[in-house]
């Protein structure tokens, strides 16, 4: 089966828009982020639902420009791996 | 603390005890901090003490060691002659560590009409220096080391304490102010050849008063003069590396930094002299709303 995922909860984040990046206070842990495009949609695509990451690649796709002949699949999972070891992302089962 | 002497100190929010087991960085102390105001009631927020590397070095060649509530492991003993810095060095040290009053930033504050000139970079970039100068020349002292930053009415406190002057800068200031404001030389500390100021009258008599953030600069000396505007990722980045509890703070620190970084004009200002930083600056400050 495939792999789904789901960010952290909402009231948990804290955004900040910075004129170049993103800024994200993580409650829980009590950390900074500074997040950098296309982190940002990312998070804000998966709101709270658990996708997988041709889903999440696919919202992306319809909401933003996303350049032709890139591969946006393989970009979300390299940044979901990202996010995960972050915290900011969990995989879940089933 | 048996056989320790002590003072307290209160500059600006903070009141400090300083314990000593020798009576002259007290006596050195109480002579330059002598128009401050006293703590009132018995409450201090840090305690710091000076006590002999060994019991038996009180007397043979003592040397000073560091102690408070909040201390580094690696705060090297220092020669009594220099148990002055020890304390500022002690005080500093507390306050650093310490203090969760206020979002603390490495900075320092000068201040006109209400509205505070902040300056914070790294040691060297002059941001003392340019404090002191610019005090003796139509400005309010607020503070050379620690821009406290309120974490609800964004206004900055000020944090008078003796100025700390290095090496050349000590005589560029002897140009300017009066002898009796000088503290003890003290020569090839581990921070250079240091002497302390003390700040102008009306800083410490207006110790308590605020003042609204209106311009960040991050001075840098002995390159051509510049001003260059920077983008609001790199300030922040710069000003988290210049605060030593934003992360302690936790989200309060948070909201505080962030208000800041978008309401403060900043801009980084290379300079070779005091004349040039302080045109630079004049020009800028004219241009505020």
């Amino acid at each position: 089966m495939t792999q789904k995922y789901r960010a952290a909860p909402k009231d948990d984040l804290i955004w900040h828009d910075l004129d170049s990046m993103m800024l994200l206070y993580h409650r829980p842990s009590g950390i900074t982020h500074m997040l950098a495009d296309p982190v940002p949609a990312i998070i804000e695509v998966m709101a709270n639902a658990p996708l997988t990451a041709a889903e999440i690649a696919a919202r992306l796709t319809a909401l933003f420009d996303v350049e032709t002949g890139v591969d946006a699949e393989d970009i979300v999972i390299a940044r979901l791996d990202e996010l995960r070891t972050l915290g900011l992302v969990s995989r879940v089962s089933g | 603390m048996g056989g320790m002497h002590q003072i307290l100190l209160k500059i600006g929010p903070a009141a400090f005890r300083i314990a000593s087991a020798w009576r002259q960085p007290l006596e050195q102390l109480e002579a330059l901090y002598q128009d401050y105001p006293q703590p009132t009631g018995e409450h201090v927020d840090f305690t710091v003490r000076l006590e002999p590397e060994k019991p038996w070095r009180r007397h043979i060649r003592p040397s000073v060691h560091i102690g408070g509530d909040f201390w580094l492991p690696d705060a090297a003993p220092l020669p009594l002659t220099q148990g002055l810095l020890a304390a500022e060095m002690g005080m500093n040290l507390q306050m650093a560590l310490g203090w969760r009053r206020h979002l603390l930033l490495h900075a320092s504050s000068v201040e006109k009409e209400g509205k505070a000139l902040i300056m914070t970079g790294l040691s060297g970039s002059g941001k003392s220096t340019l404090s002191g100068m610019l005090a003796e020349r139509g400005w309010r002292f607020m503070g050379d080391e620690f821009a406290l930053l309120s974490l609800d009415s964004g206004e900055i406190t000020p944090f008078p304490r003796l100025i700390s002057l290095k090496n050349k800068a000590v005589e560029a200031m002897q140009q300017l102010a009066p002898a009796d404001r000088f503290g003890p030389e003290m020569k090839a500390t581990p921070k250079g050849d240091i002497r302390h100021l003390v700040p102008p009258k009306e800083a410490i008599a207006r110790m308590d008063e605020t003042a609204r953030p209106t311009l960040l600069l991050f001075p840098r000396f002995g390159h051509a003069p510049e001003l260059r505007d920077m983008g609001q990722a790199e300030i922040f980045v710069r000003l988290t590396q210049a605060s030593t509890n934003y992360v302690a703070l936790g989200e309060a620190g948070f909201h505080a930094l962030t208000r800041f970084v978008d309401q403060v004009p900043t801009r980084a200002m290379d300079y070779q002299s005091v004349e040039q930083a302080e045109e630079l600056i004049d020009s800028l400050w004219s241009q505020l709303p």
